[in-house]
């Protein structure tokens, strides 16, 4: 796994990717766990992981893919910027916090926005039901009823429960990214 | 033709004449690019009057003044150690890049949070936030040497123009069907060009906002472009390997910079425009001869892509900056590696010289920028604070402060 620099990479990143590269964004409320998930999708340490004020590039071979994951800061001032990162993605990943239930509205708000959105439309989505690993987690089942997730009937989406601290299911859903991009590259 | 006046021009060496002809008033520059504290003052004027007719014998002694307050100046000591003078919490997300205008009262930042401000030099004051484009701002630029316009390309595929002293925009400048990554004025501020990652570049009339001519003919995406001094030519670097050469007038293409084997990503006119130096992803800077577009040198030595390239302001040198952590610097006399810059612990996105030549600033993924020697190559200072990668720096004019933006929302002034 790389970690993408520089400006000159993040414009060769910005293209429409080639057939073998895939574009992913990675996005959800702040605190949802979605540096920790690109870290430990990039096998780095995850013990000293600071809100995210702009954005974290990474690109990470899968299956015969090299999967570009942008990692976007989720902080309600910068939200509205999300929409700087939408052009040529080719799946979306929408972190949440499974154990912050005071927040599922928000988040489920969040995330109606983001599939209303033009420049997304289509575009596969996977869910990450993050945090299982604490015990006041929501199961995956709770939170796709409560976020109505089997009202989305414009694209194939999928939710995955995971925990991003200790890696459990993580490889599971990026299975779920490989084989849904696969269908739409091809 | 009858000559008004003299005025100098430290950096490059120069001397430009203001001179009347048919009623009107006009300039031209008498170029000293090779001028050293130890070149024969008698010599160089007497080659000065033979070689232009405006300098007659009862303007000698004048000009030989000129020449000693020349050579004073390039014989002055620089001995400028920089302390970090300023953070400025610029902008909400990261910065993209920074520019400051010709005497360095002022500079600029663009970022990702869509904005571009203007802030005072001296003070580390926000004099405005230039808002209204609708995504990334990502080129900047100020049309130098007035400084009272800027010009911001984004992500929103348009291309704004502002009122540098009100903020005010003056017009929106659409037609790209991509993201606009990089920008010029040319030389006498009436155009701005533009280049797109939908593989063209435009020019735009300053004056009326309209668009002056499409140039069309990359297959891939522009992301370099360069105005020439006189700014009769303009060139473009794509991630389609090669550079084209422009004809500003007409637009047409005058030749294509064939023989890099990897993306474009920087090309550079040198002062006289005689040269053209490219840098690519394929781990060379090549240089090429501007008039007829022939490869006269390929710069190896990297072992990673070439991330930008830069002529010092008199030619004479080039440097350039790699992903493999190394800057190098070139002789353009004799294409040979005068100097390696080496200290940086991850890749150098971006290089520059002082205006006067002896100084190399270079910002790095390693969240630090440094000072070099540009002769000896050795490391002056390292510039520690950015808490994550510096995409953009740059010196002022009179090469005594250094602005460096970061991905960490933050802009610092050294000086």
């Amino acid at each position: 796994m790389l970690s993408v620099k520089g400006l000159l990479s993040i414009l060769r990143k910005l293209k429409s990717a080639p057939d073998q590269e895939v574009r992913i964004l990675l996005l959800g409320l702040d605190n949802a766990g979605k540096t920790t998930l690109l870290k430990q999708l990039a096998s780095e340490d995850i013990s000293h992981i600071t809100p995210t004020q702009g954005f974290n590039i990474k690109s990470v071979q899968s299956q015969g893919f090299k999967l570009n994951v942008w990692d976007i800061g989720g902080q309600r001032k910068i939200r509205p910027y999300w929409r700087n990162y939408f052009e040529n993605t080719d799946v979306l990943i929408y972190v949440i916090d499974s154990a912050d239930r005071k927040r599922f509205e928000e988040t489920g708000q969040e995330l109606a926005e983001l599939l209303d959105e033009e420049k997304l439309s289509g575009v596969p989505v996977l869910i990450f039901a993050n945090k299982q690993d604490l015990l006041t987690a929501a199961p995956a089942s709770e939170i796709a009823e409560g976020l109505n997730l089997h009202t989305i009937r414009d694209r194939v989406w999928q939710i995955q429960s995971c925990s991003a601290l200790t890696g459990e299911g993580v490889q599971d859903g990026m299975n779920w990214v490989c084989k849904n991009v696969n269908a739409k590259k091809k | 033709m009858k000559l008004k006046r003299f005025l100098l021009r430290y950096y490059p060496p120069g001397i430009i004449l203001e001179y009347e002809k048919g009623g009107e008033m006009k300039t031209k520059s008498i170029d000293l690019l090779d001028l050293t504290p130890s070149t024969d003052i008698d010599t160089l004027v007497e080659e000065i009057r033979r070689a232009e007719p405006l300098v007659t014998v009862s303007r000698i002694q004048q000009v030989k003044y000129l020449i000693v307050r020349l050579q004073e100046k390039l014989s002055q000591q620089d001995d400028h150690k920089f302390y970090l003078f300023k953070v400025l919490r610029a902008h909400i997300l990261p910065l993209t890049n920074v520019a400051f205008n010709k005497s360095g009262s002022s500079f600029i930042t663009g970022s990702y949070d869509r904005t571009c401000k203007v802030w005072d030099t001296a003070s580390g004051e926000e004099l405005h936030t230039l808002e209204g484009h609708r995504n990334v701002v990502y080129a900047i630029a100020f049309n130098n040497p007035y400084g009272d316009k800027i010009a911001t390309g984004s992500f929103d595929k348009t291309c704004k123009l502002w009122s540098a002293e009100t903020g005010k925009c003056y017009h929106t400048f659409r037609g790209h069907t991509a993201e606009i990554v990089c920008l010029s004025f040319n030389p006498q501020s009436t155009l701005v060009a533009t280049g797109s990652m939908d593989t063209t570049a435009k020019l735009w009339d300053v004056q009326t906002g309209e668009e002056a001519v499409t140039l069309t003919g990359h297959s891939a995406e522009i992301i370099s472009l360069s105005f020439n001094t006189t700014g009769d030519r303009i060139i473009t670097g794509s991630f389609d390997h090669t550079v084209s050469v422009w004809d500003v007038g007409s637009g047409r293409r005058v030749n294509t910079l064939i023989g890099h084997r990897g993306e474009i990503s920087s090309a550079q006119f040198n002062w006289d425009c005689s040269l053209i130096a490219t840098g690519s992803m394929d781990k060379t800077c090549m240089l090429w001869d501007a008039l007829n577009g022939k490869c006269v040198a390929t710069l190896t030595g990297h072992e990673d892509e070439v991330l930008d390239v830069c002529f010092d302001y008199t030619g004479q040198l080039i440097a350039t900056a790699s992903a493999d952590g190394t800057a190098r610097v070139y002789s353009a006399a004799t294409k040979k590696c005068t100097a390696k810059l080496e200290g940086h612990e991850s890749e150098i996105s971006k290089i520059c010289f002082n205006a006067q030549g002896s100084r190399i600033l270079t910002g790095s993924a390693d969240k630090t920028a440094r000072l070099w020697d540009s002769h000896t190559g050795q490391c002056l200072q390292v510039l520690e604070g950015h808490t994550d990668e510096i995409f953009s720096c740059a010196f002022n004019y009179e090469g005594t402060t250094v602005i460096t933006g970061s991905k960490d929302n933050t802009c610092r002034i050294w000086r």
